[in-house]
């Protein structure tokens, strides 16, 4: 706790609290979600080995891993891609439309911040598209664009626009006008303000609607897999489930969830490096 | 520190009136003030009587309809590093370490110099933070952070200091130290000093002059020269003359 200033006024009662029975409160939350993962696998164990005992209806973990493991060398269906190469292929899907769509979110975020009029005219749009599920454009993309690559992934952008457009926006309007004045009378021009004070402030609430994005981008892209697509894990979820391969489903799922949790531990990663107030 | 001493600061029949929703606010009527160089004035005036406004358009954040504000004889209508403004909240940028805040205003000016650092290290030093340079904002206590943002506003060594009761929301204890320290500063560097309040005791200690202000619209409706002898104490809070002229000024304020 060498971060503490040692001349704070603030009694001892701040720091025991941290130090208890030996374990930081960071380090005992983290042995409490482990052992509650812990526990959910073996109640998922117990359901299916004791209560279903039918694996089509319902794999336990192990013949999950199993199927897992045999599925990342052999291709699923017969001619088509591996595990790895399905979750590659929607993985790539996913990056590059949650690139394209945080740029274009956080444009129209930042124009909205800045000019009062851009902002009552996107206004409505947002409101209109942000509680439409993606879903519901599938087939109009399709007719649009076909069923190659690019309805995927403009429908993943389109999805994160909004939010990424309000979370930017919001981030920007957060930035109290005292610390922007601050900078002007600390000899900053207007433009550098712009960009290593406003900008840089709202950076972590912008990272946040990454993170959110980033969910939005995978029910997006594996819905759209299930309708139009011939590859990628919501392809591979779809053609299980009509052979009954229930365990490859479950395998899919957990795919996702690590590839899901991966993207989100870097941008927690980004953040923390952005917002030094996340740290001790 | 510096061979420089503080600026004269004139501001002359400044007029503002604010537009919100349909109504009309006159914020200040024709405002005459004339700040001589390394003087310490207080605005002292009820909330809402415009002397915030009166700081900001010194300070170039807002416009006058009316008027102008000239330093050392020459019109200022922006911002500028010749005039820092220190705010009720630090307003640190959190992603800065203390030494890094300190060093903003030459980095975006674009003047650092090896001997930026050292400088630095001085203004951390003169405020006793010498060792929190690599602490970030949130590391540090209420005071700590407004003795910060002062080394901050310090480096770019400003001929005119803009105070916007820079100490309000701090505890009693903590607010009369930050007094203390900002005197033996001013002394010691003799920048002229606008300081906002509207703390009778705190402007009848600080300043060399009160100038009392009326609201709706705003205007400096007295000014009283406090003689009181320098250097200024805890002592002095409690002798005879100081409570006649505390009293004095709580009048003036009431009649306003």
């Amino acid at each position: 706790m060498s971060s503490i200033p040692s001349s704070r006024r603030s009694g001892p009662s701040g720091v025991s609290s941290v130090w208890r029975d030996g374990l930081s409160v960071s380090a005992r939350h983290w042995l409490i979600s482990v052992a509650s993962v812990g526990l959910g696998i073996v109640v998922w164990h117990l359901a299916a080995a004791v209560l279903v005992r039918d694996p089509v209806l319902l794999p336990g973990p192990l013949t999950t891993i199993e199927v897992l493991i045999r599925y990342l060398k052999t291709p699923y269906p017969a001619d088509g891609e591996t595990l790895i190469g399905h979750a590659l292929v929607s993985m790539a899907r996913v990056l590059v439309g949650f690139v394209f769509g945080s740029l274009i979110g956080i444009a129209v975020g930042a124009l909205m911040a800045g000019i009062r009029g851009f902002r009552a005219m996107v206004d409505p749009f947002i409101e209109i598209t942000r509680p439409l599920p993606p879903l519901a454009f599938v087939p109009v993309l399709i007719v649009w664009f076909g069923i190659g690559e690019a309805p995927k992934i403009i429908l993943i952008a389109a999805g994160i626009v909004p939010v990424m457009a309000i979370s930017t926006a919001a981030g920007l309007d957060g930035v109290p006008k005292d610390m922007l004045n601050c900078a002007r009378c600390l000899g900053a021009s207007e433009w550098y303000t712009m960009l290593h004070v406003r900008i840089r402030a709202a950076m972590p609430q912008i990272i946040t609607g990454m993170r959110l994005s980033v969910g939005l981008s995978w029910t997006s892209i594996v819905a759209v897999e299930m309708i139009a697509a011939t590859s990628g894990l919501g392809f591979v979820i779809l053609q299980a489930g009509q052979f009954l391969n229930t365990s490859l489903i479950f395998s899919g799922i957990l795919i996702i969830a690590v590839l899901g949790l991966t993207i989100d531990a870097a941008l927690r990663r980004l953040q923390w490096h952005l917002d030094p107030s996340m740290r001790p | 520190m510096s061979g420089e001493t503080g600026a004269r600061v004139e501001v002359k029949s400044v007029s503002k009136i604010f537009r919100r929703s349909r109504q009309l606010t006159q914020a200040l009527a024709s405002v005459d003030l004339c700040v001589e160089p390394g003087e310490f004035i207080c605005l002292l005036g009820p909330s809402g009587c415009g002397k915030s406004t009166l700081l900001h358009i010194v300070a170039g954040f807002i416009v006058p309809d009316d008027g102008e504000v000239r330093v050392d004889g020459v019109a200022r209508t922006g911002p500028g590093a010749d005039r820092c403004m220190l705010f009720q909240s630090p307003t640190l940028f959190p992603w800065l370490t203390t030494a890094d805040n300190v060093l903003f205003g030459l980095r975006a000016r674009g003047v650092v110099t090896s001997e930026s650092r050292r400088r630095v290290d001085e203004l951390l030093e003169l405020v006793g933070l010498g060792s929190f340079g690599d602490h970030y904002p949130h590391q540090l206590s209420g005071g700590m952070r407004h003795r910060a943002s002062l080394a901050r506003a310090l480096i770019n060594r400003p001929r005119v200091l803009l105070m916007d009761e820079p100490f309000a929301a701090l505890d009693a204890i903590t607010r009369e130290a930050m007094q203390n320290f900002l005197l033996e500063l001013w002394e010691r560097e003799r920048t002229t000093i606008i300081f906002v309040t509207h703390d009778v005791e705190e402007a009848a200690l600080l300043s060399d002059r009160v100038c009392v202000m009326s609201g709706r619209p705003g205007r400096i409706v007295a000014t009283e020269e406090i003689t009181l002898g320098r250097p200024r104490d805890e002592v002095l809070r409690d002798t005879a003359e100081f409570v006649a002229l505390r009293r004095k000024l709580r009048e003036r304020l009431a009649d306003a």
